[in-house]
């Protein structure tokens, strides 16, 4: 009951998909990614890491938003 | 998943070369601005607003967009609103089509040596925070009340352990409203960037004494039927499962509240239970509900999960995926290891790449090397960015694949009225010329009447195509 009472609340009578609609091409469950350490060959992340400016985040000074 | 759902962000922007002091501020600001105008006048994406729309938003401040979002400057702020949504792949995509936006404007204007957007909320040298704001279309009687919403705080206060996108160090925000403990081991590295800043339970301001749930009632529809929840207390993720996670677990949980379905549960003192779970890095996350009874924040997620199996289970696609995620990802967070989530979580991803990096360097938590790094992981350009060589290399999982991420620059989400807006849009650019107002809720066109679109549920596709065929016989 509780199911069916949120369909109608939120059922449009023009909601069709337009065509093309981009949800066609993808896939939510894609494969398993690979745990974080388990890369082989040159580490490309450690590397950028370490051309990262150490005092950059120095210069990162922001106005409070929202 | 019958959604609407949209999500703003505010991007930080990291200049290179000398600081300037006040100089930079400026810099930043026509940075903004000839990103903003590549955007609308040399590539077209959307038309600029025309008319004042509030006194902080002069004509030609921002606009709407392809894709029915909307860009803008705000506050010393880049900001982009997602068009309204309606499952969480639409969602994802239009929050990417963001990033793309602006690294593709910095990109083709040679900027990228100048000035990097930065998707995070927070900076390390000043108690400044900027959003990441949720918006979720609920009926207008949903139970906005402060006992009809424990729940839902109970749930917001601890879905952190899986929607943080992690930081290094905390912020004591200087507010009167709060008491500030001063007896607390230093923290390192927390999972929340925005946990430190909520100060309050309930409130209706955004840039002060931010709330747990903001009670600003601004529907931007018809205020008979909905009412739009607006949340500022979540963290801009990197991540696409967290996003999707974040927006399915959240909408799905207030679909329990507003059925009265929701588990009984309170949190004593939320607002320092908010703070205090972002800073255990034990993973134990102990808190005290309502009647001083002491669980953990997983078991508080579990007897929400529970409760929507219960009564959504098998009910949708999205809804489904959100049920499977959500309890695999708790069974894993039991186990108190960051490794077993950080191929779906940020602040997990984020302080193992921060952990193993300062080992290998010999760093002691507070060198503020870290801190670059920190922001580095949020860096929206590929080239740069640390979260994005993850993703690149598989090592975290993506929704929606590169190929599809394109499209939503330029293409609504389906089945929303982003959709009308799209079109409307699309024929402002077609026919220039002509004047215009744009809104989240209408169009209106040379001062004719004003088409409503107050209903975020509908396309009006063929109501705004009807709409300019009549502005054209005029």
């Amino acid at each position: 009951m509780h199911k069916e009472q949120t369909w109608k609340a939120t059922w449009s009578p023009d909601r069709q998909p337009i065509p093309g609609s981009p949800k066609k091409d993808v896939q939510k469950d894609g494969p398993v990614p690979k745990r974080p350490d388990s890369g082989k060959g040159p580490d490309r992340l450690m590397d950028r890491m370490r051309k990262v400016d150490p005092n950059q985040s120095e210069r990162y000074r922001q106005r409070t938003g929202e | 998943m019958k959604a609407i759902m949209g999500l703003e962000t505010e991007y930080g922007a990291l200049l290179t070369g000398e600081m300037q002091g006040m100089r930079d501020l400026f810099r930043q600001e026509e940075m903004f601005q000839k990103v903003r105008d590549h955007l609308f006048f040399s590539q077209r994406m959307g038309v600029i607003d025309q008319h004042q729309r509030a006194y902080d938003e002069p004509p030609g401040n921002g606009g709407f967009l392809l894709n029915g979002g909307r860009l803008y400057i705000d506050m010393g702020h880049v900001e982009y609103a997602t068009p309204e949504c309606h499952d969480l792949l639409d969602l994802v995509r239009a929050d990417r089509a963001g990033d793309a936006l602006l690294q593709c404007a910095v990109d083709e204007m040679g900027l990228s040596n100048e000035i990097s957007f930065i998707k995070n909320n927070i900076d390390h040298q000043t108690l400044a925070t900027f959003g990441s704001h949720e918006n979720y279309l609920v009926a207008r009687d949903f139970p906005f009340t402060e006992r009809g919403m424990e729940p839902l705080v109970a749930f917001l206060v601890t879905r952190q352990i899986f929607t943080g996108s992690g930081r290094i160090g905390a912020a004591y925000v200087n507010d009167s409203l709060i008491a500030i403990d001063s007896e607390q081991p230093p923290v390192t590295f927390q999972i929340s960037q925005r946990a430190d800043y909520i100060v309050n339970k309930f409130y209706q301001w955004v840039q002060m004494n931010r709330s747990i749930v903001n009670t600003r009632d601004e529907p931007l529809a018809d205020p008979v039927q909905y009412r739009r929840m607006h949340l500022l207390l979540g963290d801009s993720n990197m991540s696409e499962f967290a996003t999707a996670l974040k927006f399915g677990t959240t909408k799905i949980v207030m679909d329990l509240v507003s059925e009265g379905l929701a588990p009984s549960v309170g949190v004593m003192d939320p607002v320092r239970t908010c703070r205090g779970l972002s800073h255990d890095m034990s993973m134990t996350w102990k808190l005290q509900d309502a009647e001083g009874k002491i669980l953990t924040a997983v078991e508080v997620q579990w007897q929400f999960l529970e409760a929507a199996s219960r009564a959504y289970s098998g009910t949708g696609e999205d809804v489904d995926w959100v049920l499977r995620e959500w309890e695999a990802l708790l069974v894993d967070l039991g186990k108190k290891d960051p490794a077993l989530v950080s191929d779906r979580l940020d602040w997990a991803a984020k302080y193992l790449m921060i952990d193993r990096f300062r080992k290998e360097e010999k760093l002691e938590w507070t060198d503020p090397w870290l801190e670059s790094l920190d922001l580095e992981y949020h860096n929206i350009d590929p080239a740069k960015g640390l979260f994005l060589i993850l993703e690149e290399e598989g090592r975290h999982r993506r929704l929606v694949p590169p190929s599809a991420l394109g499209s939503g620059r330029e293409c609504p989400p389906a089945m929303t009225r982003a959709e009308g807006r799209s079109i409307a849009v699309r024929k402002l650019l077609e026919k220039p010329g002509l004047s215009y107002i744009i809104q989240w809720f209408g169009v209106q066109v040379n001062q004719s009447d004003v088409l409503y679109m107050l209903d975020p549920l509908k396309t009006y596709r063929s109501e705004v195509e009807e709409y300019f065929r009549g502005i054209e016989e005029v």
